[in-house]
């Protein structure tokens, strides 16, 4: 995971996310920025998967697959 | 201290020039500039733009002969005292090239290309270019008749892009439109017509000025978000590619760059990697987007030229936007009557 282009990352509350390196915008649902935010301020995997469970009453399993999928988006487009 | 700045290029239509942009940065720099627009016709809206052009002149075409071009600029010098010509088209780049040292001795100087550095960064020469700079050119074959144009796209195969040699590119997926856009852009613009190995990715502009001895005033980088049918870029965000950067200052200084210049690439969506499409040499017409985020070029050109300090920083944020709108102007048939019968404002 690339944690210096994470750093340089632009996300606003609303979930907006500006890439500063190519100009690309992108918009983030609630579990989408949180993720984001973790991600960012350096928490593990295990990490997220735990907050998120706590924060959205859903099983590890449901939340594993949102995570790997969220991830896999922002690999996609460069963004980690 | 005045300073008279004449510009050309301030014809602000579909297909802008980048004048009214320079003026405009001009204006804004705190300087005292007197800013005098120089026009090819009595309609170009620059012309009108009282609020940032104090003052226009019709000149002679430069295709046309070169004495009728240097008396006219000695003409308006004469009642202007024109320190700086900013120069803001292709086509008349060539015409000042060879006339620079007759106004240099008259007083009136310029930062522009050489022979050389225009040659150097022709369409047709992009592959030596992008070796020099450490980036990559996309595979494109010249074209100078429909034969050449289908052993063309059999080799870089469709989609391809199609493009003039000045101005105007097209992408074709099929040998039908890869014909009609040939002739099109041949009947504007001429031969040779380049045929491009179509690379997905997006287009990224970046603005530098150089001193011609390898140093930079400063460089910005842009995202094109939308572009015209003319390929002009009407929307962007300002970006900070650092990568990118590097690339445009081997351009400063591999090239011992001469005057503005917009450096047009590619970013590959697959690899990352850039490809350069074409070095233009002069401001582009978003050049007052750059002056906006507190890099203005032209004021710091006209610093180096009349032996001012100035800045050389590129420090701008990214994530500011370019609005490109248009707009009416209501003036009266009089102002239209001085410029076309006395050929000045």
């Amino acid at each position: 995971m690339d944690r210096d282009k994470l750093s340089v990352l632009a996300v606003s509350d609303s979930g907006f996310i500006f890439d500063p390196v190519t100009g690309h915008s992108y918009t983030a649902n609630a579990t989408g920025l949180k993720i984001l935010e973790l991600l960012k301020a350096g928490k593990e995997l295990d990490e997220i998967k735990s907050a998120l469970t706590d924060e959205f009453d859903a099983s590890e399993d449901e939340v594993s697959v949102d995570i790997n999928d969220f991830i896999e988006n922002l690999k996609k487009y460069f963004l980690i | 201290m005045k300073i008279t700045v004449a510009v050309s290029g301030i014809n602000t239509i579909d297909n802008p020039g980048p004048g009214a942009g320079i003026c405009r940065a001009l204006k804004e720099s705190g300087m005292d500039i007197r800013t005098i627009g120089l026009a090819y016709d009595a309609l170009e809206p620059g012309i009108y733009l009282d609020h940032i052009i104090d003052k226009s002149d019709i000149m002679p075409y430069p295709s046309g002969s070169r004495e009728a071009f240097i008396e006219r600029i000695k003409d308006i010098h004469a009642k202007e005292k024109i320190d700086v010509i900013i120069s803001a088209l292709d086509a008349e780049l060539p015409i000042y090239m060879d006339i620079e040292p007759v106004l240099e001795e008259i007083g009136i100087k310029m930062l522009i290309p050489t022979k050389e550095m225009f040659r150097t960064r022709d369409k047709l020469r992009l592959k030596e270019l992008a070796e020099k700079i450490g980036v990559k050119a996309p595979e494109y074959i010249s074209c100078a008749s429909t034969t050449d144009l289908h052993n063309a796209v059999d080799k870089l195969e469709f989609p391809c892009m199609v493009k003039g040699p000045f101005y105007e590119a097209y992408k074709a997926y099929t040998i039908g439109e890869a014909e009609s856009y040939f002739t099109k852009i041949a009947m504007a613009w001429g031969y040779p017509i380049i045929v491009q190995k179509f690379i997905e990715g997006d287009e990224y502009d970046v603005i530098g000025c150089g001193d011609g001895k390898g140093n930079d005033m400063g460089v910005f980088a842009i995202r094109k978000m939308t572009i015209t049918k003319l390929g002009k870029v009407w929307n962007a965000v300002s970006v900070r590619n650092e990568r990118l950067i590097e690339a445009t200052k081997k351009v400063v200084k591999g090239l011992s760059w001469r005057g503005g210049f917009e450096f047009e690439v590619l970013l590959e969506n697959k690899t990352q990697e850039i490809y350069v499409l074409e070095i233009n040499p002069r401001f582009p017409a978003w050049v007052y987007f750059p002056a906006g985020c507190g890099i203005n070029l032209p004021a710091r050109m006209v610093q180096f030229l009349t032996g001012q300090k100035y800045e050389s920083h590129s420090d701008y944020k990214s994530g500011k936007l370019m609005i490109r709108y248009t707009n009416e102007l209501v003036k009266d048939i009089k102002d239209f009557e001085k410029i076309s019968t006395f050929g000045e404002s």
